[in-house]
């Protein structure tokens, strides 16, 4: 069946798979190639833009091969330690205290003590100026492999930042744009010093909740002084014992924590896949809860705007069509998305045009595009009122600082684009432009990309650990600054480099980014992709429908 | 000239090799030790190899009836 693309071009025939047979002929291997890639339907124009493609059957197993070899002399050095040939640098009990319950788990450390610590100098590394798009690097060295540090007295400067979350580069220092900031500081100082329920409700605190509620679409909102803790302090006030949670499978930690705190009952369903999440569904109003078979009391589907590990967008649509036949409700996690997607910044709900009133829940956080610190819940006004009264964070945590709340008014203003400036479009559209200049000719240089074509996140596949830390040293020292992720936040064969785009990079250091990306590939061998990408626009979308099905 | 290349490539051959095994996140004398336990044990197969060859390459080809 021929269907019109985007583009107005009609896009040639396609058979179940949505291959074109001359594909399948040319090589057997296509339909092993790609995970998660579907055939062709209404829905499938986001999955044509977000194909999670697989790394050959040789990069798993030397990824295997390496954590084997490095697990084993984990034990032999274990060993050594246990036997006294060698010193141990870690806590340890004293002799006295010896036969008594172990106060220092020895075995659960095993992968800090033996992987981490030998290559930790990749991570926690000292910052010593503003994390805008250049940054400056604190230099350190070590003596002994790692486990001890020291500075060397050296700065690295114009380090370029592809690692903090600055979206919208409003994490800046300029005295102009901050003026208002500075005014704030004079008239209520720094601290609150009193929770929001006593003293500590501050006239500036109702106006930026109010501009959030403006900005958003909603009714009415509230804010909090710490993102985190908006999940995991909130979540329990929705939801408590007898209520079900379906909650995607790569969820924040905050998520999960706000789920496990509440005592409702959690289910997961696959990453962002809605045969698994209608499955649940049925199944949990068919058979109600686990032994009683009485009907569930809520049904809170959570989810997240853009997920930071693999740069996926949520499905929001279809997820608002289920959520609507089996009644349920929404809590939509717009920690990354809120401010960076979107025609005019307002998240995820803009991107697929629905309407805010159909999220029952809005969360998120001001850490990532307006450049502060904190998180929001918005929606119906009778929701807002309740979590005033009833969660933890309102009642007993201390209430946003003045600066902080002006710095987040005003970033929000801009973006709004108040007294007719354009500098917040000007922004987004910046953000939007470097976002798919990025992951374009990333794809054509052949490194494995995660994630949605519009989401500033772009991770790039590394695989195996060796490989991880090379990468991070090799780009420090070319002066790029990059954050890698190994094991315990994502599979133990994914590790990957997560670089997060902002509308303060220029297109000079983006060509600089990717030149010595190009370098690096090419000296580490990171290229896997077995896909063709023609880098000519007008044969674009032709090689995007013969390969990405 | 040419010699410097050929170090300049096995160099690059052996880098790829430590990233690929993961011996480049370990201290120098555990790369010694599993280097050394590689070679040995390449070594000894080698040498059964040489050893063995021309008794097993005998049975198959008495195997086939090509010589009695």
């Amino acid at each position: 069946m021929a269907r019109t693309a985007a583009n107005g071009n009609l896009k040639p025939h396609l058979n179940q798979n949505g291959l074109k047979r001359e594909d399948i002929k040319r090589n057997g291997y296509h339909n092993k190639r790609e995970k998660d890639c579907p055939g062709t339907g209404v829905a499938s124009r986001q999955h044509k833009q977000e194909c999670f493609e697989q790394a050959p059957m040789y990069v798993a197993v030397m990824t295997y091969l390496g954590f084997g070899i490095v697990t084993l002399f984990g034990y032999f050095r274990d060993f050594l330690r246990a036997v006294g040939i060698e010193k141990c640098h870690l806590a340890q009990e004293r002799q006295e205290q010896k036969d008594f319950v172990p106060l220092y788990q020895d075995f659960e450390n095993f992968y800090t003590r033996n992987l981490y610590m030998r290559v930790r100098d990749n991570w926690n590394r000292p910052i010593c100026s503003l994390p805008g798009p250049v940054f400056d690097v604190m230099e350190r060295v070590s003596d002994d492999y790692n486990w001890t540090f020291r500075f060397t007295g050296k700065t690295l400067h114009n380090v370029i930042n592809m690692g903090s979350y600055n979206y919208l580069g409003f994490a800046e220092n300029n005295t102009d744009f901050l003026k208002t900031v500075a005014d704030k500081i004079s008239q209520y100082g720094v601290g609150v010093c009193s929770t929001r329920q006593e003293i500590g409700n501050l006239g500036i605190h109702e106006e930026l909740e109010q501009l959030v509620a403006t900005f958003l679409g909603v009714e009415s909102s509230m804010t909090f002084g710490m993102g985190f803790a908006t999940n995991s302090m909130n979540i329990p006030a929705l939801v408590g014992k007898g209520c079900l949670i379906l909650s995607d499978e790569v969820n924040h930690t905050s998520l999960i924590l706000g789920a496990r705190l509440s005592g409702a009952t959690i289910r997961v369903f696959k990453h962002n896949n809605m045969h698994s999440l209608e499955k649940l569904l049925r199944e949990a109003v068919c058979s109600g809860q686990p032994r009683t078979h009485r009907p569930w009391k809520k049904i809170l589907i959570m989810v997240e705007g853009i997920y930071s590990m693999e740069g996926s967008l949520v499905r929001l649509p279809e997820i608002i069509t289920l959520k609507k036949k089996y009644k349920a409700y929404l809590f939509l996690d717009e920690a990354h998305s809120i401010g960076a997607v979107g025609p005019t910044g307002r998240g995820v709900t803009e991107l697929f045009n629905v309407n805010p009133v159909d999220v029952d829940v809005m969360m998120g956080t001001f850490t990532k595009s307006f450049g502060a610190a904190g998180g929001y819940i918005a929606g119906k006004k009778e929701l807002v009122d309740y979590l005033r009264c009833q969660s933890h964070s309102a009642v007993y945590a201390t209430s946003l600082s003045p600066p902080v709340t002006e710095q987040i008014i005003r970033a929000m203003k801009c973006i709004m684009g108040n007294n007719g400036s354009t500098e917040g479009i000007r922004r987004i559209r910046q953000l939007a432009e470097n976002t798919r200049y990025f992951r374009a000719r990333l794809k054509e240089m052949g490194f494995i990309i995660y994630g949605h074509e519009d989401s500033p996140v772009v991770p790039i596949l590394l695989y195996m650990p060796g490989k991880v830390v090379a990468f991070a040293r090799e780009m420090l020292e070319r002066r790029i600054g990059v954050v890698v992720v190994g094991f315990p936040a994502t599979p133990i064969s994914e590790a990957r480099a997560r670089f997060c785009l902002s509308a303060a990079h220029t297109r000079e250091m983006l060509n600089k980014v990717l030149h010595h990306l190009n370098e690096v590939g090419d000296l580490l061998c990171l290229k896997f992709s077995r896909r063709k990408h023609s880098s000519r626009p007008g044969l674009h979308d032709e090689t995007e429908l013969e390969l990405s099905s | 000239m040419a010699l410097g290349d050929c170090w300049k490539s096995l160099s690059w051959f052996y880098y790829q090799y430590l990233l690929v095994t993961a011996l480049y996140m370990l201290e120098p004398w555990e790369r010694t030790v599993f280097n050394s336990l590689l070679v040995s044990v390449a070594g000894m197969a080698v040498y059964t190899g040489y050893v063995f060859m021309p008794q097993h390459i005998m049975a198959i080809l008495h195997y086939f009836e090509v010589v009695q």
